[in-house]
């Protein structure tokens, strides 16, 4: 049952990072390579208050959330004004700088051997909560003028910009939001596994991120969410055929993206109607 | 600045160049960056040593080093026409956005890479020693012979591809296909055959690197990481454009070289990134790029 | 809608299949007549050569107790789990271990970073977790307490880095020393601060002191500095592929100084250099020495067995057992908490990588010396145990 709860702590906490992804990639259609150095930031930053400065841990978590924040603006002003292509490029490269960082400030952090002597605060429960309000607040967004107008940008930048739409201000907003939420996964990450190191954070992981998106579907939250239920306790069902998972998951999203481009949920949303739609008419779905 | 430095920052540049030409190939005819380039870098390299391998019983040295080369240069190259083929054509068919093209080529080049890990485990191997580990010294600066060897290659290699690109048929049919491939279709052009022999080219070049790096830095399934290098020097250089590409790797290797040398390598990522930052915000377009303007 | 319907009765029973493999796959089914040991190592990572080298040569010695009768009358059964080199798996699968297997020892890889990761966990669970990893933190906490379930079985790195130091500024008269590792191994680092502590007190220099980071494969620079500094001897305690191109490097530049280093530059380190002028004046320290006669049992039975000689971490895997064997004979039961206590009392056992002592204040070996290996023309050649006077046991 241990192993059940681990699994899906983790899973939990990758659906946050994931959820981040799909604003930023998803509904805005910007391609970032360092979101998983939010994680990183707000991981390291909560560990290093509760341990060197002993805040207690949810005054340690909003000062995590905010230098999240702060991380966010400084790469996304410079960015949103990039085209696409470079976009990935920054962050990327903001992902690397930030590790090097890490690795560097051995006095703060420890550096390469990491932070450890952790405790472990998070628990399923606490995850489980987080999921939730993070969900809920993407579902708002995206329903929101806010997310019809990310839409528009994802669609044709040129066509939004003309009709009005501040687009940069746009792009940074939803990268700012993105950044917050990974700071916080980061934050219940680090309280989990109770030890850090700089090379967890890779853009690695960004970009496996981005492919459960895709392979969700990126117009569909719930294509996501399932995407990373699958996607992350798939390797576990793998496991007896470990050395093969990665090469059956690649196998699997590019199947999907020559096959079913659109992902596989496409436009596909869970929502209150379509429940009350099955309940009404029973077995014949349209 | 050190002498000894700049030769050794030109050198590493070299090695970038071949790797960011590769790419800037595949971008400027289908407009996306092309991560499965460094997968098919990583395993053109273990081809190479395989062949290496088998035949040193039979030749040594000099020849052995020109008949790994090749042979990594042609499964480099029909490697990329099975890439295009799988990874590429059907989602050209049907018209996809650059966004998927961009996740089928990182997702080929996690797999290239994790075949590589299955088949030959996640230890690294080292090529046959080709040339006696020569160094040229003068006065106080050395450089390796390697190094000249793969100076000289990227060099021709580059000028092969700029004079195939810009005197040959194939060359106009690859640029008339980059510009506009509806048009260049309705002319009689096969876009097919023309992407297909691009991407062979490309492959070649991958062949190339892969073994280059492979000398230099040992054979390990990571290597292909190096794609990365190649992408900021296209960048740098000015995406779509080959010889930028050169000069952006050129550049990139001197900048990296000393950088280490005055911060340590420490910090060097970091300002690296800042000095990219500055630089794309300053001129996007590159050293000798074009400027696309951007419509999605 | 259909196909909806379709992909998330999918889903659902994936996450169904998920939750049975979880659970209810039986814990290899243990006899009540069986001693579970556990075995975590990185069997498909990174380091994957050296977690299968311990895992042989943990079954090798548990082959040899199962034959003379097993441990208190019941046969030890091995559980060996991947950690793929990464701390989250091997987090769960240490959990696993503990909680479904009911492993009473579990038996850990030579990395110290899984070593850090998992003390307080294992502390936590009460199973005792033997191990290489050198770095101390894996033993001791950083205010000086040990941790109850951490066992090192090979000198720490601090013991280690002053070993390498004593033998460079004492031994070699080395007094100029440069220093070049990768600042983001934990490894590397938890050595050069001990050794370079050592070494100024016995009066030599660090003239320079070069880094690089995970990735970097072009370390010219580096050297060069290191080259214009002056020193007549660099330390470089760094992963064997780093190694194998840093010495391709330094000849490159001219380097002539002789190298010293870690674990990493025994065998394969020489083959893969593939040139035996720049596998030469190279120093390091190696567990075992194949002189000694200790060794030759299990050299001979892991030839017959591999066809091939083992390297140093087959005989680490194999002590690590021989330890927690001890442990069972000293407490007289293979419980989990009975093993923790025989382990703080293991005492003057022979191993095949020495005479092994472990301290109860700090679960470290006591007076393990290690022995000096030069590397001349891609040759190995043994130069016998050696030992600051400090370490040595009073």
């Amino acid at each position: 049952m241990e192993y059940l709860a681990t699994t899906l702590t983790f899973t939990g906490i990758s659906l946050i990072g994931v959820l981040g992804v799909y604003l930023v990639t998803g509904l805005t259609g910007l391609f970032s390579f360092g979101q998983a150095a939010f994680l990183a930031v707000g991981a390291y930053t909560s560990a290093v208050l509760f341990k060197n400065f002993g805040l207690p841990l949810p005054v340690a978590a909003i000062v995590a959330m905010l230098i999240g924040l702060l991380a966010g603006l400084l790469v996304g002003v410079p960015t949103v004004r990039l085209r696409r292509d470079y976009i990935s490029l920054v962050t990327f490269g903001f992902g690397e700088a930030i590790i090097a960082t890490l690795n560097n400030s051995t006095a703060i952090t420890g550096g390469a051997t990491g932070l450890s002597g952790i405790p472990q605060y998070t628990t399923l429960p606490v995850v489980a909560v987080s999921v939730i309000i993070c969900l809920a607040i993407v579902i708002s967004y995206k329903n929101s003028k806010y997310g019809r107008q990310c839409l528009a940008l994802r669609s044709d930048e040129l066509a939004a910009k003309s009709m009005g739409i501040h687009v940069e201000r746009l792009k940074l907003v939803t990268f700012l939001l993105a950044s917050v939420m990974t700071s916080f996964a980061g934050v219940l990450y680090v309280f989990y596994t109770t030890y850090v190191e700089p090379g967890s954070f890779g853009w690695v992981v960004s970009a496996e991120w981005t492919i459960i998106v895709f392979v969700g579907g990126i117009n569909s939250l719930t294509g996501a969410v399932v995407a990373t239920i699958l996607l992350t306790g798939l390797p576990e069902l793998l496991r007896f055929a470990s050395e093969w998972r990665i090469v059956i998951y690649c196998t699997i999203v590019l199947l999907i993206l020559n096959f079913r481009p659109s992902g596989m949920f496409g436009e596909y949303e869970f929502s209150p109607r379509w429940v009350k739609k099955i309940l009404s008419k029973g077995a014949k779905i349209t | 600045m050190n002498i000894q430095l700049l030769i050794n920052g030109i050198s590493l540049g070299s090695v970038y160049a071949l790797i960011a030409v590769g790419f800037a190939l595949i971008f400027n005819i289908l407009k996306f960056s092309n991560f499965a380039h460094g997968g098919l870098m990583t395993v053109t390299a273990y081809i190479g040593y395989v062949a290496s391998l088998f035949l040193r019983n039979y030749i040594s040295s000099l020849p052995l080093f020109f008949a790994t080369l090749l042979i990594a240069a042609l499964g480099g190259g029909f490697l990329a026409l099975i890439l295009e083929r799988v990874a590429f054509r059907r989602l050209r068919n049907n018209n996809s956005p650059v966004i998927y093209y961009f996740i089928s080529s990182i997702t080929m080049g996690i797999l290239m890479e994790n075949f590589i890990t299955i088949f030959a485990s996640s230890n690294f191997y080292s090529y046959p020693p080709f040339l006696p580990a020569s160094v040229i010294h003068y006065g106080n600066l050395s450089v390796a012979i390697p190094d000249l060897l793969m100076l000289f290659f990227s060099a021709s290699a580059l000028s092969i591809l700029l004079f195939v690109l810009y005197r040959t048929k194939l060359g106009l049919a690859i640029r008339t296909t980059s510009f506009d491939v509806n048009t260049a279709r309705l002319m009689g052009m096969d876009p097919n055959a023309v992407v297909a022999a691009t991407f062979f080219v490309a492959g070649i070049l991958g062949g190339l690197s892969g073994v280059f790096l492979g000398i230099n830095y040992t054979l390990y399934p990571q290597l292909g990481q190096m794609i990365v290098k190649g992408f900021v020097a296209s960048v740098i250089g000015g995406l779509g454009s080959i010889s930028g590409a050169v000069i952006g790797a050129v550049l990139l290797g001197v900048v990296e070289i000393s950088l280490i040398w005055v911060v340590g390598a420490g910090w060097a990522p970091v300002l690296i990134f800042f000095i990219m930052l500055i630089f794309l915000l300053v001129r996007p377009r590159g050293i000798s790029g074009i400027i696309v303007q951007e419509k999605a | 809608m259909r196909k909806v319907t379709l992909l998330v009765l999918c889903g659902v029973l994936v996450i169904a299949m998920t939750i049975l493999g979880g659970c209810g796959s039986n814990p290899s089914s243990t006899t009540a007549k069986q001693i579970v040991i556990g075995n975590l190592q990185d069997l498909s990572g990174p380091t994957s050569v050296l977690g299968n080298a311990v895992t042989r040569g943990v079954e090798l010695s548990i082959d040899k107790i199962n034959k003379q009768g097993g441990l208190n009358g019941s046969q030890i059964k091995l559980v060996t789990l991947d950690t793929k080199g990464d701390v989250q798996e091997a987090i769960k699968a240490f959990n696993r271990l503990a909680d479904q297997e009911k492993a009473v020892a579990i038996v850990g890889p030579p990395i110290s970073n899984i070593g850090i990761g998992l003390a307080s966990i294992a502390d936590a669970k009460k199973v005792a977790f033997v191990g290489s990893f050198a770095d101390p933190r894996a033993t001791v906490t950083e205010d000086g307490k040990v941790h109850p379930s951490m066992f090192l079985v090979q000198p720490s790195t601090v013991q280690y880095g002053e070993i390498m130091a004593s033998y460079a500024v004492e031994k070699l008269s080395l007094k100029k020393i440069a220093i070049l590792y990768d600042q983001s191994n934990a490894y590397a680092v938890s050595l050069v601060n001990p050794f370079k502590k050592y070494a100024q007190a016995a009066g030599a220099t660090i003239v320079s002191e070069e880094i690089y980071s995970k990735g970097d494969k072009d370390f010219r620079t580096q050297l060069s500095k290191i080259k214009d500094s002056g020193a007549d001897v660099v330390f470089a305690p760094n992963y064997m592929q780093e190694l194998v191109i840093t010495a391709k490097q330094s000849r490159q530049l001219g380097l002539t100084m002789p190298f010293l280093g870690a674990l990493d530059y025994a065998a394969p380190f020489a083959s893969l250099v593939n040139d035996p002028e720049s596998a030469s004046n190279i120093y390091f320290a190696n567990n075992y020495s194949d002189s000694e006669p200790q060794l030759a049992e299990v050299r001979n039975a892991y030839k017959v067995k591999y066809n091939e000689d083992p390297i140093n971490k087959v005989y680490l895997g194999y002590d690590q057992m021989t330890v927690i064997a001890e442990a069972i004979k000293l407490s007289g039961a293979a419980t989990a908490d009975k093993i923790l206590e025989g382990l703080n009392k293991v005492k003057d056992v022979q191993g095949t990588t020495g005479i092994l002592t472990i301290s109860p204040d700090n679960h470290q070996p006591v007076g393990l010396s290690m022995v000096m290996y030069k590397l001349e023309n891609g040759k190995y050649i043994d130069l016998g145990r050696y030992i600051p006077e400090k370490h040595k046991k009073q």
